[in-house]
């Protein structure tokens, strides 16, 4: 029977299921406990530790942004914080350097992940492994190491302007000015090897039976032809993983731009995690570092709801 | 025929010489990271780069012109920074602190996240997609204000500056069940329903064939998250108050000065940290197998 | 399936190890926050606060007390976490003006009023710029013990290369100041370009190194009574145009010259291998590092900020020193504000200025001369007299982030100091209330 239709919306997914679980439960749980006893013991474990620290956690965050946080009271203020947060001056501004660095970022580290990912998976197991490591090793290095190596290399006399004086310009105050400075810490992130895309897609391509690929030989398909039909849309689950992921990280993007300009010059770096981390730290207004979160999150979810619309396929090999 | 698979041969030299350059560029500030731990004072900041440390260059040309104590002298003070670490500090607490958070946070993730994963990928029950999306989406919420609420919590739960308090938290981390489930969708519902047919248990199926099955994306999963713990700052930083009971990288914060970056001491202090994933990495990666077993299942 | 269930039981009994821990309730326990001071030779950064707890733990032998070994960088949100989470230690190593501990813990009561524990005669031994600075509304919340103050570090061997003398006394005027800085701005290899400059520093929030030249014609942030801002004044807009002529009239200061990168000015100014920048301000820690730290060793002197059209030079001074947090219970309190004291007196002071490199707030420890071998730390000392300290807003740190953003905006030669003035005035409106 199909699910019951209600109107559209992501909150649909939800209200489907709760609907779903009210009317059917008692129903469902009776008859079918045997056969679901061993998936809800399966997710046991985890889910009690994400009970634990992360849900309560965030409930109490997320009831903390319609409150006004004192130590010894805290008073309900309903969407004052809210009204605050849209109505900062920093809002939008930390809104939209957010958005360029992620809309620029995110694609491109996937884009580069990929291309670099299917150069190496034609070689040898021994070349892959050295591949494999040397993009992935440069991501254990903490992003303070890297951030402090960029910094070095957009100074005045630092190794980015000595390149560009080879082609006759500069020397640009990278990080000084308002114009360069998001792009100087875009630059660095989309530089910075995509060493876990790498290696998903590696493991993703790795799993895909050679079986399809002769087939599509035997039909007379060239190599650029397999890797569009069948490559790339048998790696989606792992595109959808890094672009949601890669989308909810670059949107919290803050310890590269507190290393490299603490939100300056101006506000040119200035981002929405920066403006939660001085509410909540320096303000002590969790009230509204609460809400900062809250629409942070909407933002990223929609997103979300988006890239899942999008890239979501029931794949199997 | 013999023209296009010299065709097929160049371009494969092509790519390969693409890879290596792309590495180099990549591995440029690992390797600055290395050096600087073993540089002399004043060689840090040099421009241009000195890419190559002068201990490196000096050292066997003095031992051949038979000055051997300059030759010592040079090498002990670039091995300075790595003297200052291992005795004058904690850091042989601080490294096993790490190792055993990190160890057991990731050998539970992998247990728990493939679990969970395996039945958000495969299986049907009430409650499953909302469950799903509740964990998605907890990741967009920016850790900066959880911080407060899990103090309060740890506290609670009287684990607070233990090392509990930093085993517990990264175990309930979301991203594992998200990867693991996108890679087990893609494994055959077939192969399932076959050993079911078999009369297999849930958990013989689970164990023995989604998890074989499963190998690389535990292997990566197992990088992944060996890395986020060992790495982790800010919360043990927080939660831990005594230095014996330091993760690495709260201890090599402790040893720097307020605006003084003692360069060469942090990156000797990076270059120690970097080398156990380097090891989980190594360790882990022979799990990366081409191919798989999924061919010969098929078949 | 064994394997696994052995595994999962031991999972399991990890977690059941979750017991909390049962105190014995006999002793009084005090928590003490400290960071980490200089080190001994064992390199223990904490052992001055490990040995004041031990000699106070002999004297006292029904109180328990714990350090938690804190790291200067992070404090601020450890603390403010604790504090969120009704955790807060009973001592903590921090001010009142910003930073660790907003004025609103203060205002909530966080931190316990302090007057009723000292005499008429103690509080007179502090000198008033370092009660003042833990002062609010008229009752004393915390426990000075050193004094800091922001000054001009001259390295005295570009000086002696150029043939340039440092300023009689450590005074200049601004046209002084201006002259000897073109001289120390010199093409070092003959390759055509500046190697070296005279001045350089940085700007970011919460620091202030370059505030006294914004302040050197008279100019000030707020009006004394903290509710109008003033620093759109036409003082205030010279001493901001003078100071950026320096990088774009004058052109004795570097691209940098105005940042954020506090960490390559640092190293600019003192790393042997650069060593590319004269002078160049900062707070009073610094002598100790430039003295002391084998590899910063320089040979330098300390100068006053030069003097504008008050003729009169300005610094901007702070304090350190501990915060006695809430207690509940009043014997506690007693033996808490005792150890307070215990860790402030005279003694530690002067050890303070000795090996730490900060100035006593207590005359009696300045009495004791801590710097008779120290003339770096003697001059700036003098400069205490000229130091003035930051707004006591509320909402200081937000008013300060939008006054800094201005401030870069001008040093990178994006906007005017009027301008800049100006808009960093309408910005802070809001948080004058």
């Amino acid at each position: 029977m199909p699910p019951p239709r209600l109107r559209g919306g992501g909150i649909i997914l939800v209200k489907r299921e709760v609907i779903l679980i009210k009317g059917k439960f008692s129903k469902l749980l009776i008859k079918n406990f045997a056969e679901y006893k061993w998936n809800y013991l399966f997710i046991l474990p985890k889910f009690l530790l994400f009970f634990t620290f992360i849900v309560i956690p965030v409930i109490w965050a997320f009831f903390l942004a319609f409150q006004e946080f004192g130590i010894f009271e805290t008073k309900w203020v309903g969407l004052t914080n809210f009204k605050e947060a849209f109505t900062g001056d920093l809002f939008w501004i930390a809104l939209w350097n957010t958005l360029r660095y992620t809309l620029t970022v995110v694609p491109a580290q996937i884009f580069i992940a990929l291309v670099l990912a299917s150069l190496i998976h034609p070689f040898s197991r021994k070349i892959q492994t050295f591949f494999r490591g040397a993009y992935y090793f440069p991501t254990v290095t903490s992003v303070v190491v890297i951030s402090m190596v960029w910094r070095w290399m957009y100074t005045s006399k630092g190794l980015i302007n000595y390149f560009i004086s080879i082609l006759n310009l500069g020397p640009i105050n990278w990080l000084g000015s308002s114009n360069w400075a998001l792009p100087a810490i875009i630059l660095m992130s989309v530089l910075t090897p995509p060493g876990v895309g790498i290696i998903l897609y590696l493991a993703a391509m790795d799993s895909i039976p050679e079986s399809l690929y002769e087939a599509a030989r035997i039909d007379g398909a060239g190599s650029i032809t397999s890797w569009i039909r069948i490559t790339l849309p048998l790696i989606k689950p792992t595109t959808l993983y890094l672009v949601v992921i890669g989308t909810i990280g670059s949107f919290q993007v803050f310890t590269q731009v507190l290393l490299l300009t603490d939100g300056g010059p101006g506000y040119a770096t200035t981002t929405l995690v920066h403006l939660i981390y001085n509410a909540a730290f320096r303000d002590f207004d969790f009230g509204l570092a609460s809400a900062h979160s809250i629409i942070l999150f909407g933002i990223v979810l929609i997103f979300a709801f988006i890239q899942f619309k999008f890239l979501s396929t029931d794949v199997e090999y | 025929m013999g023209f296009k698979d010299i065709l097929l041969k160049i371009i494969k030299v092509i790519f390969y010489i693409i890879l290596f350059i792309g590495a180099i560029i990549a591995l440029f500030p690992l390797y600055w990271m290395f050096i600087t731990a073993f540089q002399l004072p004043n060689e840090v900041f040099s421009m241009p780069p000195k890419f190559i440390p002068a201990v490196v260059k000096k050292f066997i040309p003095l031992l051949l012109q038979g000055d051997k104590e300059q030759a010592i002298f040079i090498l002990t003070e670039s091995l300075r920074n790595v003297k200052i670490l291992f005795i004058d500090t904690g850091l042989y607490r601080w490294f096993m602190n790490s190792l055993i958070v990190s160890v057991v946070s990731t050998l539970g993730i992998l247990l728990f996240d493939s679990m969970a994963g395996y039945v958000f990928a495969k299986k049907q029950f009430p409650g499953r997609d909302f469950l799903f999306w509740m964990m998605i989406s907890t990741m967009m919420i920016p850790g900066q204000v959880t911080l407060v609420p899990m103090y309060i919590l740890v506290t609670r739960l009287g684990i607070k500056g233990s090392l509990y308090s930093v085993i517990f938290p990264p175990l309930a981390m979301v991203f594992g069940v998200f990867l693991m489930r996108q890679f087990m969708k893609t494994i055959p519902t077939e192969l399932i329903e076959a050993a079911k047919i078999d009369s297999a248990s849930e958990l013989s199926i689970y164990w023995k064939i989604i998890l074989p099955l499963s190998k690389p994306a535990l292997a990566t999963l197992g990088i992944l998250v060996f890395m986020s713990v060992w790495n982790s700052f800010l919360w043990p930083l927080i939660i831990l108050n005594k230095d014996y009971l330091f993760t690495l990288p709260v201890g090599l914060k402790s040893l720097q000065d307020k605006n003084l970056v003692d360069y060469g001491l942090l990156m000797s202090g990076a270059s120690i940290s970097a080398i156990p994933m380097f090891i989980v990495f190594l360790f882990f990666q022979k799990y990366f197998v081409k191919g798989l077993t999924l061919g010969s299942l098929k078949g | 399936m064994k394997k696994f269930i052995l595994l999962l039981i031991g999972i399991v009994l990890i977690a059941a190890m979750l017991a909390p821990s049962v105190l014995a309730e006999s002793k009084v326990k005090i928590t003490v926050w400290d960071g980490f001071r200089w080190p001994n030779e064992e390199g223990d950064k904490y052992h001055w606060i490990k040995s004041r707890i031990a000699k106070f733990e002999e004297l006292h032998p029904a109180v328990d007390i714990e350090l938690v070994e804190v790291v200067w960088e992070k404090l601020g949100e450890k603390m403010n976490i604790a504090i969120a989470g009704h955790d807060w230690p009973d001592i903590g190593p921090v001010d009142i003006s910003d930073g660790a501990v907003n004025l609103k813990y203060v205002e909530q009561g966080v931190i316990e009023p302090l007057d009723s524990f000292f005499t008429e005669e103690e509080l007179n031994d502090f000198f008033p710029a370092a009660l003042n600075a833990y002062s609010y509304n008229g009752h004393l919340y915390g426990i000075p013990t050193s004094m800091t103050v922001h000054a001009l570090m001259l390295n005295l061997d570009i000086f002696k290369e150029r043939g340039v003398e440092p300023p009689v006394d450590g005074k200049w005027t601004w046209n002084e100041f201006v002259t000897k800085m073109k001289k120390l701005t010199f093409d070092r290899d003959g390759d055509g370009n500046i190697d070296v400059y005279g001045f350089s520093t940085y700007v970011l929030k919460g620091y202030y190194e370059a505030w006294p030249f914004l302040m050197m014609d008279g100019g000030k942030p707020l009006s004394t009574d903290n509710t109008k801002y003033t620093f759109d004044s036409p003082e205030a807009i010279s001493g901001l145009t003078k100071f950026a002529s320096l990088k774009f009239n004058h052109k004795v200061s570097p691209m940098e010259m105005g940042s954020a990168d506090v960490g390559g000015c640092f190293q600019a100014f003192a790393n042997p291998e650069k060593r590319i920048i004269a002078v160049e301000p900062w707070a009073s820690w610094a002598i100790a590092t430039l003295r002391n730290n084998k590899k910063y060793q320089m040979n330098f002197v300390v100068a006053e900020y030069p003097t504008g059209k008050t003729g009169e030079s300005v610094t901007i001074g702070g304090s350190g020193g501990f915060v006695v947090f809430k207690q509940k219970d009043k014997e506690k309190l007693k033996i808490v504000a005792e150890l307070a004291k215990f860790l402030s007196d005279a003694e530690q002071q002067y050890t303070f200025a000795v090996n730490y490199g900060t100035f006593p707030a207590l005359k009696s420890a300045q009495a004791m001369d801590p710097f008779k071998d120290n003339p770096q730390m003697r001059q700036a000392a003098e400069m205490l007299k000229y130091a003035v300290s930051l707004p006591r807003h509320l909402n200081w740190p937000q008013i300060d982030e939008r006054i800094q953003a201005q401030l870069q905006l001008v040093l990178n030669g994006e906007k005017t100091a009027t301008e800049a003035l100006k808009t960093a005035g309408e910005q802070v409106q809001r948080f004058l209330k």
